[in-house]
């Protein structure tokens, strides 16, 4: 008989029934960074452009969709997707409840979450033409594949980086 | 007795909803000033002068043609008008009306129109001032609800997303904002360019109303089927069967 080890990572996806405001998508991925446990982190959701990307209105700015800024942990980012889905990877199932219950203190309103395997593990050729060789494999399923430069907020204990062009 | 025509089968609220919006019977709801849906289609300047793109008919001269004696033209085909657009996306979250059913009442109830159905939005094309009124009517009338359903000219994703948190579709370029008023306004042209001034469009619908409006069949609304676990289902359902039957009669067997 195998015995599953309970220190194994487990992957969770969070659906909200409703798209996030920037406060209060700020105020659930605090409330999950409080819960801990977290190995990497992924917010999924539509583009918000910074200026009309086609169509008579070319390059008219949309102010709406600029400095929307987030805070997370003491660490400040800007946010490029209206907030529709989460995923995460905690560093074992003992955080999950504690997670659950994060979410139910900070969504006003229904949402699903999920276990099951939501970031991939071998390298796609997309990463392979963004990354290269992939030395560190936390960064798989993180990026938007389609995206045409690679959109990641890295929130580590040093620093942040957004690696966005300004305007798109 | 006259006739009446049957537009649509079926007694559930989505079967005459959908009844309601073909026959061009609608409530009107609000009253959105003229200039300001002028504004927002963002063709023309409000009280702008129409630009044609050939003289007024009574000018032209025209060849000696029975069809032209029965049928009048329209205001915009008679002064020359150019032919332009406006284009809705309505969302799948219960909007009062849905791109098939804005071409059905466009191309009954609307004089020299070009309905376009698409999966996620429907445009009619029209003669300048004709497409101001038909737009004005679509904008007034229970066909809009104005937190669902956005004049989008481009960029027209959002009808298949969940809904914002305020209950607004999701819209890339911003057009529409909830206002601490609790009313909509329209910030920018169908195009994403900014206007001058803010539209107050009114309140949106509550969800229960827009249930109550809707002409979208959806599992967690109304059924196609009727009331669940009755015996018989809708006529809606029974009228599809028989026009697939036909279809596929005819399709596989012309006598």
């Amino acid at each position: 008989m195998v015995t599953k080890s309970d220190t194994e990572s487990i992957q969770v996806e969070i659906v909200p029934n409703r798209y996030l405001m920037p406060a209060t998508a700020q105020s659930l991925l605090n409330e999950i960074y409080e819960n801990g446990g977290i190995i990497r982190i992924m917010i999924h959701g539509p583009n918000l452009p910074r200026s009309v990307p086609y169509g008579p209105g070319k390059g008219a700015p949309i102010e709406e969709n600029r400095d929307l800024l987030i805070e997370v942990g003491g660490q400040a980012f800007e946010l490029s997707v209206k907030v529709g889905r989460i995923r995460l990877e905690l560093e074992s199932e003992k955080y999950f409840d504690g997670l659950k219950a994060a979410c139910e203190r900070a969504l006003p309103f229904s949402f699903q979450i999920r276990r099951g395997k939501f970031f991939h593990t071998r390298p796609t050729l997309t990463d392979y033409a963004k990354f290269g060789k992939v030395e560190d494999t936390r960064i798989l399923g993180l990026i938007d594949p389609k995206a045409n430069k690679d959109r990641l907020a890295i929130l580590s204990e040093e620093k942040v980086t957004i690696d966005d062009k300004e305007e798109r | 007795m006259a006739y009446t025509p049957q537009y649509y089968p079926g007694s559930t609220s989505v079967g005459i909803n959908r009844r309601k919006h073909m026959s061009g019977n609608l409530e009107k709801l609000r009253d959105i000033p003229e200039a300001d849906v002028v504004s927002i289609m963002g063709h023309r300047a409000p009280g702008a002068d129409y630009a044609s793109t050939h003289p007024p008919l009574k000018e032209m001269g025209e060849p000696d043609c029975p069809i032209r004696q029965i049928v009048a033209p329209t205001p915009g085909a008679a002064a020359g008008d150019r032919v332009r657009y406006s284009q809705w996306t309505d969302s799948y979250y219960f909007a009062p009306s849905v791109p098939y059913w804005r071409s059905y009442w466009g191309a009954i109830n609307c004089k020299g129109c070009d309905p376009g159905t698409l999966s996620g939005r429907q445009i009619i094309e029209a003669r300048e001032r004709d497409i101001e009124a038909y737009t004005k009517k679509q904008y007034d009338s229970e066909m809009t609800d104005v937190a669902l359903c956005s004049m989008r000219g481009c960029t027209v994703h959002g009808h298949s997303l969940r809904l914002e948190e305020n209950g607004m579709m999701f819209d890339m370029l911003a057009r529409t904002e909830m206002g601490k008023d609790g009313n909509v306004y329209a910030v920018k042209d169908q195009v994403g360019i900014p206007l001058d001034k803010k539209v107050n469009l009114g309140k949106p619908m509550s969800e229960a109303e827009a249930k109550k409006r809707t002409t979208i069949f959806r599992v967690d609304g109304v059924s196609m089927h009727g009331k669940v676990g009755a015996r018989k289902y809708d006529e809606a359902v029974e009228a599809m069967h028989h026009m697939w039957d036909l279809r596929s009669k005819w399709g596989y067997r012309p006598e």
